[in-house]
């Protein structure tokens, strides 16, 4: 295979994307461990390899010495094609082992439009798509990541789902994997051990029945030890829990190339319609000293030139300050860059960003997500425009040229008058440049996302508008943003009318799933491979009503496809949240008194309340 | 400041290593073990390293050549050592030095390199002395390059460009090429595999053949 494989790596774009062997990856002897696992990021290599959660899952798997993580991706059309065309079947980087022979093939579960990859690859890696279809020779398919919390558009395909943190628990179901194997049990028998371990979900231990409207009737058990509901598995300390210092460092360019610390996980603010915001609950931090010595670790392990902090809201670390003058000392010293996203803009963020940006000044970036206060209350989006223009004036001031500016369209309640509302603010910004009198180049750059309704939100029962309206509201907003120093980006329609069929499907859209793959549907997340046309003849041969899935407002009382995933967070709350989104009503930052979320109920809350007096 | 030379050779799989991306791979290397780069001056400040020659992306090399300056002085036994044990697999520190020459680059001085290509056909499958002595005597070789600008393919005559091809030893058709080499006269090895495979029929695809560059020279003695 190998001298195959070097043939096919001469005739296609960036053959480094195959050849493993970077800087920091693990090498074993494969027969000397148990259990070998192949990680699987469903998308190109420079994507995967940006992605923090795949080193800190490779890390905590090959710290134990019985187990080998390998990495996997999907290749590139042209790669693909030769794969097909020579019979070579998907193989890991590290040891080019064709993926059918480990015992796991797990994926993460990042974006709904990386699903037709997974069918995708379990092809190319010359494994039976289906569950039912696969024997005892082939590896157990296990899933995992933020898309994991409605993990039933992909039931058929995936015998394991991990939801929640996977940095414990994933290795340790590695080692119960390794000694079941010694004793020689079956697939099945394994998988009952496992059922009622915290975050494990294996679908085939439940039939779905259906309602006649379509809707789902219930989840019956066809294996007593299954669980009535799937609670995820939370990581309670992050502070002492392993953290990549030695993370893979990439040969070739990749979107993120740069050392990377995760300071807190969860984030406390309530956006209504962000699941992660509800998902991660509650926050977790890592103390400041934890961070620099991970950061500084890093630095020395990689050879990095750039630096860059992980959270939901870089700002919201409650030492935020302290850490932000630290880590520019530090890297000044190492001639390394430092990147903070995200940064609320205040006083503070500013003296940071001209100590570390200088005259190369990146763009300015606020996301008031919706265009009016009445509309940023119904979604808790805490940001007025008070805070927008008094930031801008300072930016200007500093010598910012370029303002970024993140809106959504189609949330719930919105009209016409909240889509001027975006023209509005960005008008209103060119208007404080040119009083400003500072003249020269300025640019506001407005970007526009479709509102997508995800599950685990207070917004998880809501309708999304259809294809057509997002068009209409795109046009409408080109025309009004059709003026002097203003550009205005928005994203695909189609692609977010799809994306939200599977964020809130269920076990049905195996069908469409299967049919799309069969098109020749896949890596549908960059615009230049979605095929409108082979999706539209996909929902026509499965026979799918997508308008259900998509502009069908769902009842308090419904039973939801993910109700089988329990996040933690009550059920009630996001009820709360959502009629309280009706009424225009916000609920603040929990920081400043617990809201009732529930989580508390699972794990103590270290920073609820904590501004509160 | 100081000046060092660092030999290196590329093996396997690093072989589809582009340029760029070796230079970022020794530039994090230095940095991992505590070398700090001289940067050039100005608003955007580079790290003073660089490679004699860039090498195409899918050959193989036995003796590279990569030129930097330190901030500190270093012994360049302990350079060696240092940069060595990181490597990845398939990169293989041979030598550091010092560079005492006062050449403002070695990339401005290049002029020859060799080359190892082996082609997938039994050496002994046709009289390849002949047809090699036949390709070498002609007046004239035309070959095919892409224009830098418009993109087009031209023709153009690469015979004055060939100093020496040699057959090698080998269970498969084995050859050494001596090309021109260097900002004053460069010919591609890619120019004369497809010459040649056209030339003698070979009947095999480009991507069948592997390049090793073997030999790096330079236009005068190098004081290092």
């Amino acid at each position: 295979m190998r001298s195959k494989l070097n043939n096919l790596l001469k005739q296609v774009e960036k053959p480094a994307r195959y050849i493993g062997g970077e800087y920091n990856i693990a090498i074993k002897i494969p027969e000397n461990v148990k259990t070998r696992f192949a990680f699987a990021f469903p998308d190109l290599y420079e994507i995967g390899m940006s992605y923090m959660g795949l080193q800190i899952l490779y890390h905590n798997l090959n710290k134990e010495d019985d187990i080998y993580c390998e990495r996997v991706f999907a290749p590139a059309v042209d790669m693909e094609n030769l794969m097909r065309e020579n019979d070579i079947p998907l193989f890991t980087l590290e040891t080019k082992t064709p993926v059918k022979e480990l015992d796991f093939f797990g994926f993460t579960l990042q974006y709904e439009m990386s699903f037709t990859n997974i069918l995708n690859m379990l092809e190319l890696a010359q494994i039976p798509l289906l569950s039912k279809d696969r024997t005892e020779e082939d590896p157990i398919i296990i899933a995992g990541g933020p898309c994991a919390y409605n993990p039933e558009p992909l039931a058929d395909f995936i015998d394991i789902f991990m939801i929640g943190d996977g940095e414990n628990s994933l290795p340790v179901l590695m080692k119960k994997y390794g000694e079941a194997k010694e004793r020689g049990i079956s697939k099945e028998e394994f998988y009952k051990e496992i059922a009622g371990d915290t975050g494990v979900y294996i679908p085939s231990f439940y039939n779905v029945t259906y309602n006649t409207d379509g809707t789902v009737k219930a989840y019956e058990k066809n294996y007593e030890g299954a669980p009535d509901s799937v609670e995820r598995c939370i990581v309670e300390d992050i502070e002492n829990i392993e953290f990549p210092t030695s993370p893979i460092v990439p040969i070739i360019e990749t979107v993120h190339d740069r050392s990377v610390v995760e300071t807190f996980r969860g984030c406390t603010r309530g956006c209504r319609f962000c699941q992660a915001g509800m998902i991660y609950r509650p926050v977790r931090e890592r103390s400041k000293d934890k961070i620099m010595d991970l950061a500084m670790t890093q630095l020395a392990n990689t050879g990095h030139e750039e630096l860059s902090l992980l959270s939901l809201s870089t700002s919201d670390y409650s030492k935020f300050e302290p850490l932000a003058i630290e880590l520019m000392q530090e890297c000044k010293k190492r001639h390394v860059s430092l990147s903070l996203p995200s940064l609320r803009l205040d006083t503070f963020s500013f003296n940071v960003l001209e100590e570390i940006q200088g005259y190369k000044k990146s763009g300015l970036t606020f996301a008031p997500e919706a265009g009016t206060q009445r509309l940023r209350d119904v979604i808790n989006k805490g940001i007025t425009e008070k805070d927008i223009y008094d930031a801008v004036e300072q930016a200007i001031e500093l010598g910012w040229k370029n303002i970024k500016l993140y809106f959504m369209i189609g949330l719930p309640t919105e009209t016409y008058e909240d889509l001027d509302g975006i023209a509005e603010i960005a008008r209103n910004i060119v208007g404080i440049h040119r009083k400003s009198g500072k003249g020269g180049r300025f640019n506001v750059t407005v970007s526009v996302s479709n509102f997508v309704p995800k599950p685990h939100t207070p917004f998880q029962w809501v309708r999304q508008d259809n294809t057509e309206d997002f068009t209409k509201k795109h046009n409408y907003l080109r025309e009004k943003l059709n003026m002097k120093s203003v550009t205005f980006n928005y994203h695909d329609d189609a692609v977010s009318t799809y994306e939200a069929v599977f964020a809130r499907g269920d076990r049905r859209l195996a069908k469409l799933l299967l049919e799309a793959h069969k098109q020749g549907c896949k890596l549908d997340s960059w615009s230049e491979h979605f095929d409108l046309a082979k999706w539209q003849k996909a929902i026509e041969l499965s026979e799918t009503d997508i308008s259900f899935y998509t502009t069908r407002e769902r009842s308090f009382d419904e039973v939801l496809p993910w109700d089988i995933v329990d996040s933690s967070v009550s059920k009630k709350f996001l009820m709360s949240e959502m009629k309280k989104a009706a009424e225009e009503k916000t609920t603040h930052d929990c920081r400043y008194g617990c809201v009732g979320c529930g989580i508390n109920r699972r794990v103590e809350c270290k920073l609820g309340g904590i501004y509160s007096e | 400041m100081s000046r060092y030379i660092i030999r290196f050779a590329k093996e396997g799989y690093m072989k589809y290593t582009s340029h760029l991306d070796m230079l970022r791979l020794f530039q994090r290397a230095f940095k991992r073990c505590d070398i700090t780069m001289a940067h050039s001056q100005g608003f955007n400040p580079h790290p003073k390293m660089g490679f004699a020659q860039p090498l195409s992306l899918g050959y193989t090399a036995a003796d590279e050549i990569l030129e930097f300056e330190t901030v500190e002085d270093f012994l360049p036994v302990d350079i060696k050592n240092a940069v060595s044990e990181i490597m990845p697999q398939g990169l293989i520190i041979k030598a550091c030095s010092r560079l005492t020459d006062n050449v403002k680059s070695l990339a401005a001085i290049v002029d020859e390199a060799e080359y190892t290509v082996v082609f997938p056909v039994k050496a002994n499958s046709a009289d390849y002395a002949k047809i090699l002595s036949d390709y070498l005597t002609q007046d004239s070789i035309k070959a095919y390059k892409r224009q830098k600008k418009t993109k087009k393919m031209v023709e153009v005559d690469i015979r004055s460009k060939i100093r020496n091809i040699q057959l090698i030893e080998g269970e498969n058709l084995t050859l050494k090429l001596v090309l021109d080499c260097g900002s004053t006269s460069n010919l591609s090895p890619e120019q004369v595999i497809s010459s040649l495979m056209e030339f003698a029929n070979l009947g095999i695809e480009r991507y069948d053949v592997e390049v090793e560059r073997t030999k790096i020279s330079f236009d005068r003695k190098l004081h290092i």
